[in-house]
């Protein structure tokens, strides 16, 4: 069942190799494509210590042949595939989340979500869900990694530390070497923690500011002072910081939904508002932090197939979509759905939700413990940059990168068990011309 | 072995020179054959009382990558309401402006068009751009990459690298991204807005890398013709939307010097600022200019009223024209010192004095040309209105009283003055053949497609003959891709996935060190994953025939 199309010709896919492989990182959404991996017995980072490139790989340390399982019981993974089919086949509407896959799972699990109907939700939707209703009711000013690095003279972290959850952010961010520009780095509300100057070594300047109340506060605040407006008792360092943004050439703003409170959609429009006046006389955009675990590939994918992004209903009335109703948590409360059917191939920290429901869990192999439960059937599946080429959309939702096998775990990718489960589901004629 | 008779109907395919005749086409393994009128075919269908043309292509409608992508994302409005679907074939999907790629397919099938051409590949987007192209269920399709942008590109102009590194840079670009052409916004225009320029007229300085728009253009299209690239450069010139940009338009067409160039959505690039309003037609001194010009040609970028979206990769001047959304928001972002993207949400209204005269020019322009096979049927979907509104476009161009009707409607200053209400030309079936199939194809290099001679692909759209052109086009009566039925009075018959064409070109790849360094020093990926190779495009595009078309240009100097 191996879909590798093209091989990494420095990467070895038959086991064990003493040459490092040149390879792209799925474990998050920045793909830093400049490290290579050692598959050895164990598989080992070579060129970085990204914490959490270290902890994706090491979750491959000894797990030895894991089969599916039904029930809690071990089982082949024909007789796994029947099970979750006849569960699939029983179910008035799935949820299908978790949803941490590739492209190719993405263009799979869509057309078995149109066999009988489905709702999509990611792991990750309540944190994506800021960034897109401020799409949808806004718009967005955004830049990329590159327009950063070469560009940017002012970049400034609000209501984020940017590292603990993309350790390689500014590593990625730095200057050409021997760029005579310079660029100062400001964490606004960033907490204990934020990088020092050390960390950063390639900025000019690296200060925090202090919150002017919370998060709301402060960036409405920000945006009024940038926009140069009369307020009273402004707070003195968001004034010299609101200065330094309109005289900046380029200055980035870098944002992480996940970290907002509720409503954070509501920072997301301010911090939109003030970037398109900055934009007025100078020039100015946003990188948003997010879409780890195939999030950003998820709700690409699903977008631009069915034209609406995550939390959408589909099924043969069409496709429907809700930010609010069609939240994984609330279904599974209200037990608005009668099946869960979770995705999970990149990491084991994406376990499914507890449930009453019935569950199929196409999943890293790290799960099979947690999934050996009774109501559940459990598929392990290849992780696209470990054990399966894939492709990944980057946190800015322009650049797509490769992933390469580093090694062959004989595991079927979250596509072959989607499609295997559409060829079980639907028969004859119309599901092959279906399946296109 | 399957064989089809297509018996009786009325056959129109300039290419061949057919206006009109009542012939049989024959079909065979999905190529057009020559059979003997008593040979026996699996299946005959009589079409007496049809028309035959071969399937559409459209060379410019923006159906995947990045921008429209995230414009589908902005418009959940745009999909609230679900297609009732009679095949169970069509999976979920929907959205008029932005439809999903599914959407497209079908939808674009159901029309009779068999072939798409995504206008704005970003190099850096390349690979989403394929993937959703691939996603797009029955056309074939391909992509331009856009250049002319890029720092590396701009730097290379303004050192005063050698036209031959500038073209194995253009060579090397098209195969990284397999591409099918290569396309230039507002030449020097992104990146200058980037360094905080709001305006670059064809003469004026980069602010940084003080190279011009005249000079980008020129480059690009010696580029390509010298590496033979068979579609001309495609132009978005400078100034889109700007009243009086009618100068800098024809100044780009100067800065050709008489090289192939494709002038895209023309419509909005051929404005005056004659009359009250400062705004006025310049229809007449562009089709002048472009009939003198043989090198010329131009696609239109009609507007339709209702609802649409802007979607384009000029954010110098989409950012300018952010507060005219309708809705108000506004997407907008600076790529990969690649290039840009801008989405405006718009509404074209019919008592909009601006917009009003936009939809004349446009059909002024359509009926101006004297050669039909320089300018091509195109709303610049979604961007003048969806192409789903070709059907509408093809009856004003046909029928001069329901022209004359719309007009009526129109802002009053318009219909009493424009232009439109003198031309009392109505194309033929055979001039819409040409410039929905046959040009088009020529335009693309593309032999085998765009025509119904022997050996093309049986790519074929069959019309019920009414004299209601808007409802004849809207839903033939059927419509082959590559010999199989895939559409029958609008119901999907079969989802085949579509091929992928890109052109191979012949450039000394010592450029590649060039790019690699670039790369290495201003990238945000590897160099290896500049490059995407035939496997990865494969997968890229959903396993669709890759449909290469090699070409040789004046050889390279090594």
């Amino acid at each position: 069942m191996s879909t590798t199309t093209e091989t990494n010709p420095t990467a070895s896919v038959s086991g064990a190799t003493a040459q490092p492989a040149s390879w792209t990182c799925p474990f998050c959404s920045l793909l830093c494509d400049g490290f290579s991996v050692r598959a050895g017995p164990a598989l080992e980072l070579i060129g970085s210590d990204c914490p959490r490139a270290c902890a994706g790989l090491a979750a491959f340390d000894g797990l030895g042949r894991v089969t599916p399982c039904v029930d809690g019981a071990s089982a082949s993974l024909e007789a796994a595939l029947d099970a979750a089919a006849d569960r699939l086949a029983a179910a008035h509407l799935p949820l299908f989340g978790g949803l941490a896959t590739d492209v190719q799972g993405m263009r799979a699990l869509y057309q078995l979500a149109n066999v009988g109907g489905a709702i999509l939700d990611h792991a990750h939707g309540e944190a994506m869900m800021p960034a897109l209703r401020m799409l949808q009711d806004r718009g967005q000013m955004f830049t990329t990694l590159a327009e950063i690095r070469n560009r940017a003279d002012l970049i400034v972290c609000i209501g984020t530390d940017a590292v603990s959850n993309f350790p390689e952010f500014f590593r990625r961010c730095a200057p050409p070497a021997g760029q005579d520009s310079a660029c100062r780095v400001v964490f606004l509300g960033a907490g204990e923690g934020a990088p020092t100057a050390a960390e950063i070594p390639w900025a000019s300047a690296v200060e925090s500011v202090r919150p002017a109340g919370d998060i709301f506060d402060t960036v409405a605040m920000l945006a009024a002072l940038v926009d140069g407006r009369r307020i009273p008792d402004p707070d003195g360092a968001l004034a010299a910081l609101a200065d330094a943004m309109r005289s900046a050439r380029y200055c980035v703003l870098v944002w992480e939904p996940a970290r907002l409170p509720p409503h954070g959609a509501l920072v997301g429009e301010t911090l939109l508002r003030l970037l398109m006046n900055l934009n007025r006389k100078t020039r100015a955009g946003a990188f948003t932090l997010g879409g780890n675990d195939g999030a950003q590939t998820a709700n690409g994918a699903m977008s631009w197939l069915s034209g609406l992004p995550l939390r959408s209903r589909v099924g043969p009335q069409g496709v429907d979509h809700d930010p609010l109703q069609y939240a994984s948590a609330r279904l599974l409360d209200e037990h608005a759905v009668d099946l869960l059917l979770w995705v999970a191939s990149f990491t084991p920290d994406l376990p499914p939700p507890q449930t009453a429901l019935p569950c199929v869990v196409l999943g890293h192999p790290a799960l099979a413990k947690a999934c050996a439960q009774p109501g559940t059937v459990f598929i392990p599946v290849a992780t696209p940059g470990i054990n399966a080429d894939g492709h990944l959309l980057r946190s800015d939702n322009v650049v797509s990168l490769p992933l390469y096998a580093v090694r062959d775990d004989g595991l079927p990718t979250v596509a072959e068990v989607a499609r295997a489960l559409v060829a079980r589901l639907t028969s004859g004629a119309a599901a092959k011309e279906g399946a296109q | 072995m399957t064989t089809i008779r297509l018996k009786g109907g009325r056959v129109y395919d300039p290419a061949n020179g057919v206006d009109g005749e009542i012939r049989d086409i024959c079909i065979r393994d999905g190529r057009i054959v020559a059979l003997h009128p008593q040979d026996k075919v699996d299946t005959e269908y009589d079409l007496a009382g049809c028309v035959v043309m071969a399937g559409g292509i459209d060379l410019h409608t923006h159906i995947g990558g990045g921008k429209v992508n995230l414009a589908r994302m902005m418009l959940p409005e745009d999909h609230r309401l679900n297609r009732p679907r009679d095949s169970l074939l069509e999976l979920a999907s929907n959205g008029c402006c932005t439809p999903g790629t599914l959407e497209t397919g079908y939808r674009y099938a159901q029309m009779g068009y068999t072939a798409a051409f995504e206008p704005a590949m970003l190099a850096a987007n390349a690979r989403q751009a394929h993937m959703e192209m691939g996603d797009t269920p029955i056309l074939d399709h391909g992509a331009y990459v856009m250049l002319g942008n890029e720092e590396i590109f701009l730097e290379m102009l303004a050192r005063g690298e050698d036209p031959q590194r500038i073209r194995d840079y253009v060579g090397w670009s098209i195969g990284a991204s397999k591409a099918m052409g290569v396309k230039v916004v507002n030449p020097g225009g992104i990146s200058a807005f980037k360094f905080n320029q709001r305006k670059l007229d064809v003469d004026e300085d980069h602010v940084h890398w003080q190279v011009t728009p005249r000079k980008v253009v020129h480059s690009l299209a010696r580029a390509l013709s010298e590496l033979g690239v068979p579609h001309p450069l495609h132009i978005h010139a400078s100034n889109l939307g700007v009243a009086g940009n009618i100068d800098s338009t024809l100044a780009t067409i100067d800065a050709l010097e008489g090289l192939p160039g494709h002038l895209t959505h023309i419509q909005f690039h051929s404005y005056g600022r004659e009359g009250p309003k400062k705004f006025s037609s310049a229809a007449r001194q562009l089709v002048e200019r472009v009939n003198a010009a043989p090198n010329v040609s131009i696609d239109v970028g009609q507007i339709i009223f209702g609802q649409t979206v802007t979607a384009s990769g000029d954010t110098m001047r989409q950012f300018a024209n952010a507060d005219l959304g309708s809705p108000r928001k506004y997407v907008g972002g600076d790529i990969e010192c690649d290039a840009g993207c801008g989405v405006v949400p718009f509404r074209y209204r019919e008592q909009s004095y601006v917009n009003a005269l936009q939809w004349a020019i446009g059909l002024e322009i359509f009926l101006l040309m004297d050669d039909p096979w320089r300018v091509v049927l195109t709303t610049d979907h979604p961007n003048g209105g969806p192409f789903t509104s070709y059907p509408h476009l093809i009856k004003l161009l046909m029928d001069k009283r329901f022209r004359d009707e719309q007009l009526a409607r129109l802002h009053p200053d318009v219909a009493a003055m424009a232009d439109l209400r003198e031309i009392r030309r109505e194309l033929s079936l055979y001039e819409i053949a040409i410039m929905t199939r046959a040009a088009p194809a020529r335009l693309l290099g593309l032999t085998d497609r765009g025509q119904l001679g022997v050996g093309a692909a049986a790519d074929i759209a069959v019309y019920r003959e009414e004299a209601d052109r808007e409802a004849m086009f809207a839903t033939p009566e059927y419509v082959f891709k590559d010999g199989r039925l895939v559409a029958r009075k609008g119901r999907i018959e079969a989802v085949p996935v579509g091929g992928t064409h890109f052109v191979e070109t012949d450039y000394d790849p010592a450029i590649e060190k060039t790019v690699e360094a670039y790369a290495d020093r201003h990238a945000s990926i590897s160099y290896r994953h500049m490059k995407i190779g035939t496997d990865e495009l494969c997968s890229c595009s959903n396993g669709g025939a890759l449909l290469a078309c090699k070409v040789h240009g004046r050889g390279r100097a090594l």
